[in-house]
């Protein structure tokens, strides 16, 4: 090789003549060490744990996840099923004896149903109705406990939820054409097996109406259940690819089983440890056996092809693998180090699934390098003299002469022949990426996951036509004292009990000013009790001590308060005005219903009253309905915060990115009121969390991976100017991919997102084999054109090889149901021709321009003389 | 309805009855609803206590209510007559229902809300809406009639005779059926249980203490729990009196929008 650095040979020499050693002469310890390491990991494997929420594309303790957590835990907040009865066909549309009456027994199946939150549940046939029952009188009853007999009483349902602004395009569709029934799960775990059920009991329901289920937790858990589909179809599928591409090219069955091994075990090994170690197996980590799949037969490609070229009848194959192996061992190592360093940076971004992915991967990588350079060798030594003898015939025979052979000799003689119009091409294709790359739409939504015809895509689209919405978030308002407001209550109160004469009630009651915030319900009943007995003069202590108290108490419950409750309407009015919601729905809306109807009912009473009393006492009729428990999701019991539901027609980051940005604006215009705080939580403002972080974190991963893959080219080389070469195919790929992302309009998402490392990973090999053979031949040779020439024979094959090799191996991804695993095959396969392209094009046009600087450089390098 | 609800009401009202004996246990399963319901709500000609709900929800986060109940039953086993008077938490203070119970017919039910300066009659399709957002129902407060279920005599052990009711409308309740545990000395209900369609046990109501006042055996701390939600509301009872002479006039709505002093006050 080109870089006679004695000491370093010496000692990456010994290790692999050890190596070299052990696997060909004792082929069967090296089986028996493969073997147990990959059934002991592999034993692991049925340890598996699918994890499909999106949530866990941030840590567990990222601030927006943890705030959101909590959000959904303080408003009792659940991931829901959606389903939808459309009917386009009756005038009336679902308001039919027919369609009411199937959507009664739907609900009551549901509710039936283990793993739905009964109490929770929202159909009509489990809403609460209020209206006027003749002067004065008011009532208070279930919406529809029974389906109505006739089309009076279906339209009389009609005319209900028209009054009621929290049912109307939730419950029902503005067109009343649908009616919707949303099913809160304990777990989302459930929801696919949940979503199966409610789909056996639509099918055996005789509904004049078509059913539609969503809602992200099915996509995200049906997403699971197909991600195993696709492993269990496209991974063996992979595998039945490459024996057929080996197979195709060295025409030797028994030859491929090797390759097939190593690729074998290293899947199972990589996904045993994954698992073994705890783990989850996420969309990410799923695609990591059809990663490491075409991976991992690369070098063996590259052994067996040299072998075949070297071995001659007769000649001791122990021998010729050893010097194969002396051969390959630094180009092998070097690839598969920047390999795994590509994928390897991927742990620099802030998602943890993706820092999974890329971290086994590398590991695969790493491994399936130890596992070639001693099974293979292993392997050939141990076969039949006259099946080696076959492989050199067919090896030498096979390719020399035939029409890919002629096509690579002509591309170099273009490339080293007309350097000026390549450099000009890529410079120019540099250009469009470039603006490309500026068109870049960063967007994902877990629903687009599915291919446009799935049924959970179709239902979105239908469901999402009819409703305000299917996809939530959440706009909380918090409301926090001054300190000084609690420290004066503190003080005031601490002095009222040091005057007390009853001190052990003192003492009692003053544990209940040590709590954060304090215990003011149990104070101020405590002090109620103690107030029957006191007496004089700890009378008007202690009736001090319960004013204070109860005074802080009203000041806590802040969202109580009729301009309060008008901030929030007003946020909503511009949330709708955005024209980016489909719905909002909140506490102002309750209350204005419930206000209206005690006042007769009068369009003109729906507002808000005018006192902390009014609103207090109808928010206390609301709470004496079948449903208590739903005020608590628009405020907390304490009426410390508040949360206005949205519901958006579309999931999209891009679509949920314009909404916080109308708030945004609508917040810089009417700052909240003093001591208000407002935060986004929900699934779809998560999504865009981290998609931002991710955008962040892979720019920086790229770029540190660049920059390490630098240094070692350049280390490699020991040449700066070799090592910028080196870089030239994967920058040139790496943009130009990008740059199409951009111009074809295809959203920037997470497995667009991660492509970048693989092709970093990936591409530099090609570059790797090019420079470091044509020093080589250079040095052989002792000349430019002869190197030149010679580099368009068996290594430009090799590199072609290794292309279609990886190529083809992601086809298979082509057919795999959910859409991001069909984008990373087709990208990587693109990938792949790309970059061999552009290897087989540029770096020769490239070097042809600077061969005085290169080689003046490479002779001092090499110590060989090199002219042309 | 049976016992059951009766025997809340008896908890909400304090009533009790220290008639019923031991000694000899009852076999009929109507008789002992009938005992038991009438030594639960028709002790006494009337009756006044403070009443505190502690609400504490499936995430052990509180709100409290607080408010007095008078009751007058002009004749045991007929029509009743309540006013809640709501003293805390302050915004809701003097929120008021009046209540005119029926036996025979859906009752009568006002509400005085002062924050809205209005008076409103209800109407309701049912009984069984939460009584004023806690674990309890309208018709644990107001009473279940016993002739809207079917009784039966499960057991009867050395204190309790444990009954089973079923609804006669089953589509009026949101439950299967429930079991009551009712003490053989006091005929109150020491416990109940609801069963749902699956029949899982969802919700239980509980007598924790019993006192005596004016010689009638009294609930004073009562807990129904919500099995499902995990929620559950504790309701004490305090400043309890039976046979203070309220007159029939004052449940009228003028008691609401003004309430009635001398009849409110503890310890009169």
């Amino acid at each position: 090789m080109g870089t006679p650095d004695v000491g370093h040979r010496r000692r990456d020499g010994d290790m692999k003549h050890q190596l070299t050693r052990l696997s060909t002469e004792r082929p069967r310890t090296v089986y028996l060490m493969v073997l147990v390491l990959t059934l002991a990991l592999g034993a692991l494997i049925p340890r598996i744990h699918v994890d499909t929420d999106p949530e866990n594309m941030l840590p567990a303790d990222q601030p927006d996840r943890v705030f959101h957590n909590l959000v959904e835990q303080r408003f009792t907040l659940h991931d829901a099923i959606v389903v939808g009865a459309v009917n386009e066909d009756h005038p009336d549309g679902v308001f039919n004896p027919e369609s009411l009456s199937a959507l009664v027994e739907l609900t009551d199946a549901i509710l039936a149903m283990d793993g739905v939150i009964d109490r929770d549940l929202m159909s009509l046939s489990t809403a609460d109705n209020i209206t006027q029952a003749g002067p004065g009188t008011i009532r208070f009853e279930w919406m529809m406990q029974q389906a109505p007999g006739d089309a009076t009483g279906a339209l009389a349902i009609r005319d209900a939820v028209d009054r009621l602004p929290l049912l109307e395009n939730t419950l029902v569709s503005g067109d009343g054409k649908a009616a919707a029934i949303y099913v809160p799960i304990e777990s989302k775990d459930l929801s696919y097996d949940v979503s199966q059920q409610i789909q056996a009991v639509v099918d055996g329901l005789d509904s004049p109406d078509d059913y539609y289920i969503t809602g992200l937790p099915v996509a995200e858990d049906t997403f699971g259940f197909e991600m195993f589909v696709q492993m269990g179809i496209s991974a063996p599928l992979a595998g039945v690819m490459l024996f057929l591409l080996m197979w195709y090219f060295f025409r030797s069955a028994s030859l491929v089983v090797a390759p097939m091994m190593v690729a074998m075990a290293t899947v199972i090994a990589t996904m045993g440890l994954l698992i073994g170690l705890g783990f989850t197996v996420h969309i990410m980590s799923s695609m990591i056996p059809i990663f490491l799949m075409p991976i991992a037969v690369v070098d063996s490609v590259h052994i067996m092809s040299e072998f075949a070229d070297r071995y001659h009848e007769g000649s001791d194959p122990r021998e010729v693998v050893g010097t194969v192996i002396d051969e390959l061992f630094k180009p092998m190592l070097f690839t598969s180090i920047t390999s795994a360093v590509g994928f390897a940076s991927l742990l620099v971004t802030p998602i943890p699934p993706v820092q999974v992915f890329g971290a086994f991967v590398a590991f695969g990588i790493l491994l399936a390098f130890i596992v070639t350079i001693t099974l293979v060798p292993a392997y050939i030594v141990r076969m039949k003299p006259d099946r080696l003898a076959r492989l050199h015939v067919l090896a030498v025979s096979g390719e020399g002469d035939n029409a890919i052979a002629r096509l690579l000799r002509a591309c170099g003689r273009i490339a080293f022949g007309r350097p000026w119009p390549i450099v000009a091409l890529a410079a120019a294709v540099l250009v469009v990426s470039a603006v490309g790359i500026g068109r870049i739409e960063i967007n994902d939504n877990p629903v687009r996951w599915f291919k446009e015809s799935h049924r959970i895509r179709v239902a979105d689209e239908v469901l999402n036509e009819h409703f305000a919405g299917t996809y939530d978030a959440f706009l909380v308002l918090e409301h926090s004292l001054p300190d000084e407001r609690l420290d004066t209550f503190r003080r005031n109160a601490a002095a009222s009990l040091d005057a007390l004469d009853d001190r052990a009630l003192a003492g009692r009651l003053g544990e209940y000013l040590e709590t954060d915030p304090p215990a003011l319900d149990r104070l101020i009943a405590d002090v109620d009790d103690a107030l029957f007995e006191a007496r004089d003069a700890d009378l008007d202590r202690l009736e001090a001590l319960l004013g204070d108290a109860e005074s802080l108490q009203q000041a806590r419950r802040y969202f109580l308060r009729p301009d309060a409750l008008g901030y929030i309407e007003s946020l909503q009015a511009a949330l709708m005005a955005s024209g980016l919601v489909g719905k909002t729905n909140a506490l102002p809306d309750v209350t204005k219903v419930v206000n209206r109807e005690l006042r007769g009912g009068d369009a003109g009473d729906y507002r808000i009253p005018d006192s902390v009393p009014a609103v207090a006492q109808t928010l206390l009729q609301y709470q004496s309905s079948h449903r208590p428990q739903d005020l608590w999701h628009m405020v907390t019991p304490d009426y410390g915060a508040a949360a206005i539901w949205l519901q958006l027609t579309s999931g999209d980051n891009q679509d949920m990115t314009r909404v916080m940005a109308a708030v945004d604006a609508w917040l810089a215009d009417n700052p909240p009121p003093a001591g208000v705080s407002v935060d986004w939580a929900g699934k779809t403002y998560i999504n865009v969390v981290w998609q931002q972080a991710m955008v962040e974190g892979m720019l920086l991963s790229l770029l540190s991976a660049f920059a390490i893959v630098f240094v070692m080219m350049v280390v490699l080389f020991r040449s700066v100017l070799f090592g910028l070469i080196a870089m030239l195919p994967l920058s040139l790929t790496i943009s130009f991919v990008y740059g199409l992302i951009g111009w074809i309009g295809k959203a920037y998402d997470m497995p667009i997102a991660v492509l970048s490392a693989l092709t970093l990973g990936l591409s530099i090999d090609f570059a790797i084999h090019f420079v470091q053979r044509f020093r080589t031949l250079a040095a052989e040779t002792g000349s430019f054109a002869g190197a030149a020439t010679g580099i368009f024979e068996e290594p430009a094959r090799a590199i072609y090889r290794n292309a279609v090799v990886i190529a083809l191996g992601f086809t298979p991804l082509f057919f795999a149901p959910l859409v991001p695993y069909i984008t990373v095959g087709a990208f990587m396969a693109s990938i792949m021709a790309i970059s061999a392209a552009v290897t087989l094009f540029l770096l020769p046009a490239v070097m042809s321009l600077l061969q005085r600087l290169l080689f003046r450089e490479a002779g001092t390098a090499s110590g060989a003389p090199v002219t042309d | 309805m049976t016992r059951g609800l009766t025997a809340i009401m008896a908890l909400v009202l304090g009533l009790g009855t220290a008639t019923a004996s031991a000694a000899e246990p009852l076999e009929d399963a109507d008789a002992i609803v009938e005992r038991a319901n009438l030594a639960a709500y028709y002790a006494g000609d009337d009756g006044r206590t403070e009443a505190r709900m502690l609400i504490t929800d499936g995430q052990g986060r509180e709100q409290m209510r607080q408010f007095t109940i008078l009751r007058r039953n002009p004749e045991p086993g007929g029509d009743q007559q309540f006013l809640v008077f709501f003293s805390r938490p302050s915004d809701v203070r003097g929120t008021v229902y009046l209540v005119e119970k029926h036996v025979d017919r859906d009752d009568d039910r006002w509400l005085y809300l002062p924050g809205l300066d209005l008076v409103k009659r209800i109407s309701a399709g049912d009984k069984r809406t939460s009584f004023v957002g806690s674990h309890y129902y309208y018709e644990d407060v107001s009473g279940r009639l016993p002739t809207e279920d079917t009784h039966t005599l499960v057991e009867t052990t050395g204190e309790h005779y444990l009954l089973e009711h079923r609804p006669i409308d089953a589509d009026s309740v949101e439950f299967a059926s429930y079991r009551t545990w009712i003490d053989r000395e006091t005929f109150l209900p020491m416990k109940i249980e609801y069963t749902n369609d699956d029949g899982e046990v969802y919700r239980r109501v509980e007598s924790l203490d019993v006192e005596e006042f004016q010689g009638y055996p009294t609930v004073t701390r009562t807990l129904v729990s919500d099995l499902a939600g995990g929620g559950t509301t504790e309701m004490r009872f305090r400043f309890i009196e039976y046979d203070i002479g309220v007159p029939a006039d004052v449940f009228a709505e003028r008691s609401m929008r003004t309430p009635p002093r001398e009849w409110l006050e503890r310890g009169r």
